[in-house]
């Protein structure tokens, strides 16, 4: 079987239960990657937010809610639970949140996506099971539906999460 | 010879705009331009000015009266806007390319300048500076000496990329160390010779070190929104986030947490719009 690639872009997420398929997003900034697997049902889900809050911008939280991670969270898990998941087989696994040469602090949205992000799934009874995130470098992220595999790919070189 | 200058005289035998596209670029620049100076810029490119009006009918879609003329464009859209639309045609082919040593695919650079041209112009606005036509062209050009380095000269960034992360420096400092010159500048000597105005020159050369040379507000646009599409992940090369933003160009700003992610949640949906446009366009 051929593995059918699914790109999830900046302010997307995407869900599925096929094994064929594979859900990747890419140039993971200060963006943070969330994906939920469920391993009993073959159900899984990859999003890609770019901003913490959704109450910079309620309009287009509406009509794009996977833009932000409270949003777009939410939006994840209502997708995976409609397609079957169970919360609480749920594997959670975290990507991104790099940040400039910025000791001071001056564009913390890494710091902030990440912290709300962990309290938001904190707040759901999810626990992250694996997370590759800060640094300064960009990240590729793939769940595999087949196996439940998270990738991550930076700077040339893949690894398992 | 050094490397430095090595690169600089290589960078005369360079064309990467046609004549007729230069000619448009420099005439746009000046912010009283009127619809009467964008027509006849346009003039001689009957290319060009067929497909700034498809971009135009692109971006009015659903409306059942279609611009047939740069006249009607101006008169729907406004000076300001199709002016950028111009701009945004004739600079794509040039950032369109994929820049091999940098690491950047086909279209990422084109992504990463459209963005931050757009999020420099979101930024002046949020500042309340008087929109700048220098600052959206300096946002589309700010990285053409990644093309000039990368895919030109063929300069290979992986010992630069080392260096910056042994030493903890932000990557343009690892190539100054390196090519004892580094994007920004090769740029600027580019488009110095393509004769644009100070401005947006002095943008492109100080888009990483904008407290070098503080004379003009559109460097620090340029660096603020160049951090933001860097942050947002908008086009990042090899290097991903390695750059040291300047506390005193967000100091000259007054630059809030707020502004930042407004700013950048705006750049991102105008530059979906953008590139549906683009797609539209070629569809027709």
């Amino acid at each position: 079987v051929f593995a059918v690639q699914h790109t999830v872009g900046i302010s997307e997420m995407s869900v599925s239960n096929q094994p064929e398929d594979v859900l990747v997003t890419y140039s993971l900034g200060s963006c943070v990657g969330l994906s939920l697997y469920d391993p009993e049902r073959c159900v899984g889900g990859l999003i890609h937010c770019m901003l913490p809050l959704s109450k910079i911008d309620p309009q287009k939280a509406e009509i794009t809610p996977q833009m932000f991670v409270d949003t777009g969270v939410t939006a994840l898990l209502t997708a995976v639970f409609d397609l079957g998941a169970d919360r609480s087989r749920l594997i959670a696994k975290v990507a991104g949140a790099s940040s400039m040469l910025d000791p001071k602090g001056l564009f913390k949205i890494a710091e902030r996506n990440y912290t709300v992000l962990r309290k938001l799934l904190w707040k759901n009874g999810i626990f992250i099971s694996a997370e590759d995130v800060g640094g300064m470098q960009a990240r590729t992220m793939y769940l595999h539906l087949a196996t439940g595999k998270t990738v991550i790919r930076s700077q040339k070189v893949e690894r398992e999460l | 010879m050094s490397r430095r200058d090595e690169i600089l005289e290589k960078l005369h035998t360079v064309t990467a705009l046609p004549a007729a596209a230069l000619h448009v670029v420099q005439t746009l620049q000046d912010p009283e331009a009127s619809a009467q100076t964008i027509k006849q810029a346009l003039h001689h490119d009957p290319g060009l000015t067929s497909n700034v009006l498809k971009l135009a009918n692109s971006a009015i879609f659903g409306s059942t009266r279609r611009v047939v003329s740069v006249w009607d464009a101006v008169a729907r859209l406004g000076t300001a806007n199709v002016s950028k639309l111009v701009m945004v045609v004739v600079v794509s082919p040039v950032v369109q390319t994929p820049v091999k040593g940098y690491g950047l695919p086909p279209n990422e650079l084109w992504k990463h300048s459209a963005a931050v041209a757009l999020g420099a112009d979101f930024l002046a606005e949020f500042c309340r500076l008087k929109s700048q036509q220098s600052a959206f062209t300096a946002g589309l050009l700010h990285d053409v000496g990644k093309i000039l380095l990368g895919t030109l000269l063929e300069i290979d960034s992986s010992p630069i990329l080392t260096l910056a992360q042994q030493e903890k420096i932000p990557f343009d400092e690892a190539e100054r160390r390196i090519l004892d010159i580094d994007h920004a500048e090769v740029g600027a000597a580019l488009l110095e010779n393509w004769e644009l105005p100070p401005p947006v020159v002095k943008a492109v050369r100080w888009h990483h070190q904008p407290d070098v040379e503080t004379s003009e507000t559109v460097i620090d646009l340029v660096h603020a929104a160049d951090a933001l599409c860097l942050s947002g992940g908008i086009g990042l090369g090899i290097e991903g986030l390695n750059y040291r933003p300047s506390s005193q160009a967000v100091a000259r700003l007054k630059l809030t947490s707020k502004v930042n992610e407004v700013v950048l949640c705006k750049t991102l949906s105008a530059l979906a719009e953008l590139q549906g446009m683009f797609a539209q366009a070629k569809g027709e």
